[in-house]
């Protein structure tokens, strides 16, 4: 409930904007952009922070045009929206010639996650990818080092930051149930 | 004493408690307590109570407490936060590098009992199960009186003789030696040398 509320709130500003873009520089390299990527839905958020909406088949074409004006991939974060079935991956970009911030953000389905890989575009998507792999399991398709990165092989199978990742009965399993825990209510003794 | 002996026999190394040595052992256990040099294996957020500790407010040199480069030097093996197993295997290597008589003073719950990460798939819960541990100190983050407290009472240790972890990790190697095969899988030690041959 509280995941679908907060993305209602969110998607409602990006509509209204996208019809008058603000005449400052985050408002024009959006205009810029959005000209040369007609599929893409994009909106200014605050100075120095521009948003974009892009369908994950075209996430790769998009990311080009937007690596001319925004020169670095800062972050690329996942995020497991389990109720609605999909991963939303966000690029996070970093324009140093305009100062501005962009967000980039992509969806794909929860089953068999692929997304292309932009290493071509920003040789440091390596290593954010091969994060996103171990963590979540989305196929990045093009990375030629995927696989187990910082954790533990049992670990990397499971993907544990998945949602649906049963820690409690990991830890269990891993560590033994000799310990001394209630929930967090207070009511229930978990271990 | 024979006892003891007999268990230690096979490992290689002269026991440092010789008989003729027994009428000292008070002075020696007086100069352990004085000489701890560290081993700051800064795991967790635990690393950043030591800047303190070394300077000049509480200035832990006064006690004879110093770090050093070489765990072969060590007396002292500060874990100063939550364990991951990744961290762990290193901690159990690098203990073992380390000379004996050598105490280990934790902070903080999490080696303790997970502490706030006790249900997190990553954190190592009841680190006294894989290494044996001679002082905890509770808290989160216990503030750095409660670190000089933790570091008087191991003083307080060494000199009655309580501190005895590197003792009881002889003794009992079988059972610590149980419980890292059980987390890491068999073998882990011989894997992990074979990852490192490339960095000596």
């Amino acid at each position: 409930m509280d995941m679908n509320e907060k993305e209602k709130i969110e998607a409602q500003p990006a509509g209204e904007v996208k019809s008058e873009l603000p005449d400052t520089k985050e408002g024009r390299l959006v205009k810029d952009l959005l000209e040369r990527a007609p599929y893409a839905e994009g909106s200014v958020r605050r100075e120095r922070r521009v948003e974009f909406k892009v369908p994950p088949e075209r996430i790769h074409e998009f990311l080009e045009l937007a690596s001319e004006k925004f020169e670095m991939l800062m972050q690329i974060s996942t995020v497991d929206w389990i109720k609605e079935g999909e991963f939303e991956l966000v690029y996070q970009l970093w324009s140093v010639s305009e100062s501005v911030h962009a967000f980039v953000r992509t969806r794909v389905p929860r089953e068999n996650a692929k997304l292309p890989t932009v290493m071509d575009i920003w040789p440091v998507a390596e290593t954010y990818e091969r994060e996103a792999h171990e963590f979540f399991g989305i196929i990045f398709e093009g990375n030629p080092r995927l696989g187990p990165f910082i954790l533990e092989p049992r670990e990397y199978e499971k993907h544990p930051l998945r949602k649906d990742f049963n820690t409690l009965g990991h830890v269990k399993a891993l560590y033994g149930e000799d310990f001394d825990r209630y929930d967090e209510s207070k009511t229930n003794y978990v271990i | 004493m024979s006892e003891r002996r007999d268990v230690n026999e096979n490992d290689g190394v002269i026991h440092y408690e010789l008989q003729e040595f027994q009428v000292f052992e008070p002075l020696f256990r007086w100069a352990r307590k004085k000489s701890l040099w560290i081993v700051a294996f800064c795991t967790g957020c635990g690393g950043i109570e030591i800047p303190p500790l070394a300077t000049a407010r509480y200035d832990y040199e006064r006690f004879g407490i110093m770090p050093n480069p070489s765990p072969r030097m060590g007396d002292l093996f500060l874990i100063t936060g939550y364990v991951t197993p990744k961290t762990l295997k290193r901690i159990i290597v690098t203990y073992e590098m380390m000379q004996d008589p050598k105490y280990i003073l934790t902070h903080g719950s999490c080696p303790i009992n997970g502490g706030v990460y006790w249900d997190s798939y990553n954190v190592v819960k009841q680190l006294d199960k894989y290494i044996p541990i001679d002082v905890s100190i509770a808290g989160c983050m216990p503030r750095v009186e409660a670190v000089m407290d933790g570091i008087m009472e191991i003083m307080r240790k060494i000199e009655s003789g309580e501190a005895d972890g590197w003792r009881r990790y002889r003794e009992n190697y079988d059972y610590y030696r149980k419980n890292q095969d059980e987390l890491f899988g068999e073998g882990w030690r011989e894997k992990e040398a074979k990852r490192w041959l490339a960095w000596i």
